[in-house]
């Protein structure tokens, strides 16, 4: 019998592209972890494994203070944006659709849209000027920065956990007199926990990646991994630019393994 | 209440030293020699950040917006005058500077700050021509090489893809200035450029590992690249073309809102010391502007001819500007017409 339904993996020459695209997205980064092994100085050149290039990254202190500063303001972040999409999720979907809830979404969800160099400009302007008038040059700005961005990546898997949520659940505590705290507490956290660690790690990595924002309002002494690595352009690279990067790479898998296992369903 | 601020700022960077001071320096990124920066942290109990940017464009336009917090900036030759312009950095107090003295004469009276009243010198470099002699033996101190390449070279020859030096070099070979606008001396570059291109093998940046390799007999290339090559592999040769080449300077200059001028003008002091400024050479490999350092320099960059341009070629080197208007357009449009 004919098959009716139309499948685009029966087009002609898809596992070719298919395969193409894959090869395009990881054989660069395949390339980049091979050579952070490579014992000689070049990046492209292959010489013997050696695990030198980790031992230089590690020893250097402007590594060492980037790495540091990196781990502090994604912990941050991603503590403080899971926290505020939490609040986020909660108040637009546990509740009667309202007017103006797609423009609320939109809103939430702005980061994704507006070009990041824009809000970096921006961040800027407003963030010197902060600066000149309290004094203050720490962490802070680029912890709240990052957080504003990371909202979004935060917000989406608990909006999209809470929308999959069986209300009656709820509606079953406040049956049997639990209090909209007690049904919040012991009903709604537990169910909505995996979303919202899932949330904050995907948060984390995101904050952990940004180059063009930090880069705009760093203040003195806080270069992250990524804005070390963009210094690192004018002068000659050496492969202890991909043992970092390697390592980053590394512990951005980490994190998005566990953020599958979380969200994954159990069934 | 501000200081409240400064030390929860301190706490949430995670640095827990005390010091007597700070200094904040903002400089490319991998270019301060950290064995620098300890001891002058040592001798003078201050502690010094470094913040690293990628462009002098990035460099201005956070320092422009203000409250940066940097004290030291690092652009390059013509960006200092940019940055003192916009009123971005202040009149150095050379009562302040004893060692300003020892700026070598030649890096004194320079284009973009004569007198040297404004910045100091960090390091500087040029670009030219990288030959291995095994393969060529006449005269490498000429353009030809890569516009008009004699007949041992066509086909192993490399031209790294940077649109300013290389059109710098095509055009004062040609006859012209750098960003010159005429357009029948720019006619005549695109001829030229257009005709030898057929005789180069590449267009490629990883000059010190293909020249080191003997993928390349020559090619246009930076000096401090070409001094790495030397060390590989004593055959190769640095070129100063005698029809002009390009130079560059990056050079301190200390911002007006400098929240700690006073350790600022310590640190600049202390570079122009020759044995500090040779240590910034040997982390960076190039040349520092400071008369007097040579002998404080690593071994292998003692005397380096890629460091020290011979006498009759000294002159020769113009320095880079970014182009504009109808020189910029010319160049675009050749470029865009080399890269096809």
């Amino acid at each position: 019998m004919a098959r009716r339904s139309f499948s685009v993996t029966d087009l002609p020459g898809f596992s070719t592209v298919a395969m193409m695209v894959f090869a395009a997205l990881y054989a660069p980064m395949v390339v980049l972890v091979v050579y952070s092994f490579n014992q000689g100085q070049s990046p492209a050149t292959w010489e013997g494994f050696s695990l030198d290039w980790y031992r230089v990254a590690w020893a250097n202190d402007e590594v060492k203070n980037a790495t540091v500063n990196s781990l502090i303001i994604a912990t941050c972040a991603a503590i403080l944006s899971t926290v505020l999409a939490t609040f986020a999720a909660l108040g637009t979907t546990r509740r009667k659709a309202f007017k103006g809830q797609t423009f609320i979404y939109a809103m939430i969800n702005q980061p994704l849209m507006v070009p990041e160099i824009v809000t970096a400009v921006a961040l800027l302007i407003v963030t010197a000027a902060i600066k000149k008038f309290t004094g203050y040059a720490g962490l802070g700005y680029l912890i709240v920065a990052h957080a504003a961005f990371c909202i979004p990546f935060a917000y989406l898997p608990i909006r999209a956990r809470l929308e999959g949520m069986d209300l009656t659940l709820e509606t079953a505590a406040a049956d049997l007199y639990a209090s909209p705290w007690q049904t919040f507490r012991r009903v709604t956290l537990p169910l909505l926990a995996p979303a919202i660690f899932a949330g904050a790690m995907l948060a984390f990595v995101t904050s952990l990646d940004d180059v063009v924002i930090t880069e705009f309002i760093k203040s003195p002494g806080q270069d992250t991994l990524p804005t070390y690595m963009l210094g690192q352009l004018r002068r000659a690279m050496k492969p202890d630019v991909n043992a970092i990067s390697t390592a980053l790479l590394a512990l951005t898998l980490v994190l998005l393994s566990l953020f599958y296992l979380l969200t994954r369903k159990k069934d | 209440m501000k200081r409240t601020l400064t030390l929860v700022a301190m706490l949430m960077a995670g640095t827990a030293a005390h010091a007597d001071g700070e200094l904040h320096l903002y400089n490319w990124g991998n270019y301060t020699s950290p064995d620098l920066v300890k001891k002058f942290e040592e001798k003078y109990k201050v502690k010094v950040t470094i913040t690293d940017f990628d462009s002098n464009n990035t460099a201005l336009a956070k320092v422009e917006a203000g409250g940066s917090g940097f004290d030291l900036v690092v652009p390059s030759a013509g960006f200092v005058k940019i940055f003192a312009e916009k009123g971005l950095i202040q009149e150095l107090d050379l009562s302040k500077l004893p060692n300003h003295k020892n700026i070598d004469p030649a890096w004194m009276n320079v284009e973009w700050d004569p007198g040297r009243k404004w910045s100091v010198p960090w390091q500087w470099g040029s670009t030219g021509v990288s030959v291995n002699t095994k393969d060529y033996s006449g005269d490498i101190n000429t353009s030809a090489i890569f516009m008009d390449p004699p007949p041992e070279l066509v086909g192993k020859l490399n031209v790294v893809p940077e649109m300013g030096d290389v059109l710098a070099l095509a055009t004062m070979y040609e006859g012209g200035k750098i960003c010159d606008d005429d357009p029948a001396v720019m006619k005549k570059v695109r001829d030229a450029l257009i005709a030898a291109k057929p005789k180069w093998m590449a267009m490629d940046y990883s000059t010190v590992e293909k020249m080191t390799k003997h993928d390349y007999s020559a090619t246009v290339d930076w000096n401090g690249s070409t001094l790495r090559q030397r060390l590989a592999v004593p055959e190769i040769h640095y070129g100063y073309p005698k029809e002009g080449y390009p130079l560059w300077m990056d050079n301190v200059v200390l911002l007006k809102d400098a929240p700690n001028a006073e350790n600022a003008y310590l640190f600049m002091d202390y570079i122009m010391e020759p044995e500090n400024a040779a240590m910034l050479s040997a982390f960076a490999r190039y040349a520092n502007g400071i008369a007097g350092s040579e002998p404080f320099m690593p071994d292998d960059m003692k005397g380096a001819p890629e460091l020290y341009p011979p006498a009759e070629f000294k002159d020769k080197g113009h320095f880079l500007t970014v182009c504009t208007g109808k020189a910029l357009e010319y160049q675009t449009a050749i470029w865009t017409e080399l890269q096809k």
